[in-house]
């Protein structure tokens, strides 16, 4: 299935589970990372999010009404007189005031926000930090985005199910699961400007992706067979204008989904307009490919 | 709430501020860090009011889950902050609380959280109240982690038809997967 339409039903119940643990803040990170990577694009998913939103937020509601403190109101009233309010987003650092410190900062020291002074408050109540507790550090909002290419193929991983083997099997299973998953996606996230091309078998399922950056190639497997290495490798070639070079071997150990360092040219990768993988007796590539058993070509 | 609309802020506080508070409360051991969370979360909106979408729900729902996202964010940032499952919060407070449903009748999301099967009880609550992640319900309740994400699933699913919440146009308001039973 393509990435691109959301699916419906059974087939999105892997996903509709992260939606839902998503809008609860349970996710592991690394689920976060895919499911960030999916949400954008899928209006079930956001539809979901939402939904649970409010289921979440009648449960906040069930609980017995906690009365803030007269310290919390004033410090509410007194900032909220004495805090500019920005009309884009808040800049990255700009979530807790100076006074969250213990102790509290001076109000208007060294942010560059204006001083209370600068602003008519209306409240005349100073500023009262909640002194003497331990503050909440800065948040860190967890929720960044990958850029949008490699959001695309963690997306399109996502969407080939190999997930629902992480959440059909047995936690120590999973475990080890995620955790390889997340290796991958780690890889994926790496900074740096990086090229990546899904590969098709011939009935046109994808069966990997290929990832060159700063000259390294690598290949996330994510339907290949298993090879039985005393017999054949995997070669991967990159193509460029019909002729064929071979850039490294590689098995496939496992079923599961892995990536692999195939190898590296310090030049050479960005003149490639494909990639292709073929199986080949031996250890060795030979100086043509002679069976192909999947290719994709690199689209920008 | 526009920006510089002090007045709508406070009427957000007043309106919504003892919820979230308890919501804070529920998840962190300390009262004083639960108060700076709300007074973090509030801050935020009334820096940012553009910032809430009402395509993605709620005035309610939003400042919730920025309530609750902070919230647990304070728990996992250090030891000691969070509940310990099992432990009870304080239902009744120094600083005085009182009842959800205003003296009325049974509260129905009580009732409905109530009437789910234990283990998605559990499960739900555990996530939601005490701030965990799914894996960390796994651990300590011992079920495979699949089942806990699935027993949140249908736990969230059951809460959404049972209080009669409007599909967004996910899968717990379509109607293909409505009808299907909770698990
Ligand atoms: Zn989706």
């Amino acid at each position: 299935m393509s990435g691109s339409a959301p699916p419906r039903g059974e087939e999105h119940g892997a996903l509709d589970e992260l939606a839902v643990g998503w809008a609860l803040h349970a996710l592991e990170p690394e689920e976060e990372t895919l499911f960030a990577a999916h949400l954008p694009g899928c209006s079930r998913c956001r539809g979901t999010v939402a939904e649970t939103g409010e289921v979440l937020a009648a449960l906040a509601g069930a609980l017995p009404a906690a009365v803030p403190s007269d310290r919390l109101r004033e410090a509410l009233r007194a900032a909220a007189g004495d805090t500019m309010q920005v009309p884009g987003r808040p800049a990255p650092g700009a979530g807790v005031p100076d006074g969250a410190s213990p102790g509290g900062a001076s109000p208007g020291g060294d942010t560059g926000r204006p001083g209370p002074e600068t602003v008519p408050t209306g409240f005349p109540e100073p500023f009262v930090p909640v002194a003497g507790r331990p503050a909440v550090p800065p948040t860190a909002w967890r929720r960044v985005l990958p850029n949008a290419l490699v959001a695309t193929a963690v997306a399109a991983i996502l969407a080939l199910g190999t997930w629902n083997v992480v959440l059909s099997t047995a936690r120590d299973e999973a475990r080890a699961t995620v955790a390889r998953q997340a290796d991958v996606v780690n890889a994926l996230l790496t900074p740096g400007r990086a090229t990546v091309v899904p590969l098709s078998g011939d009935d046109g399922a994808p069966v990997a992706t290929v990832v060159t950056r700063n000259g390294e190639v690598q290949v996330v497997n994510h339907g290949l067979p298993v090879n039985d290495p005393g017999e054949v490798t995997y070669v991967l070639w990159g193509t460029s204008d019909g002729a064929a070079v071979a850039l490294g071997t590689f098995d496939v150990v496992s079923p599961r989904m892995d990536l692999q360092a195939v190898g590296s040219a310090a030049t050479g990768l960005d003149e490639h307009d494909g990639y292709g993988i073929s199986l080949e007796p031996g250890r060795l590539a030979p100086s043509a490919p002679t069976d192909i058993v999947a290719r994709g070509e690199v689209t920008n | 709430m526009r920006a510089g609309d002090r007045g709508a802020f406070e009427e957000l506080c007043d309106r919504l501020g003892r919820r979230a508070l308890a919501l804070a409360r529920r998840v962190l051991v300390d009262d004083a860090v639960a108060e700076e969370v709300l007074r973090e979360a509030f801050l935020a909106v009334w820096r940012d009011p553009g910032a809430y979408d009402p395509a993605s729900g709620s005035v309610r729902s939003w400042l919730m889950d920025l309530v609750h996202l902070r919230a647990v964010e304070a728990a996992r940032s250090g030891p000691g902050r969070r509940r310990r499952p099992g432990e009870a919060p304080p239902l009744r407070a120094s600083s005085g609380e009182e009842g959800a449903a205003g003296g009325g009748g049974p509260d129905p999301v009580r009732v409905a959280l109530r009437a789910l099967p234990d283990a998605e009880r559990e499960a739900l609550t555990l996530a939601y109240y005490g701030g965990y992640t799914q894996r960390e319900v796994a651990a300590l309740t011992g079920a495979p982690l699949g089942e806990v994400k699935s027993c949140v699933l249908a736990a969230v699913r059951r809460l959404h038809g049972e209080l009669g919440a409007g599909p967004l146009g996910g899968a717990l308001g379509s109607p293909a997967v409505a009808e299907r039973p909770g698990r």
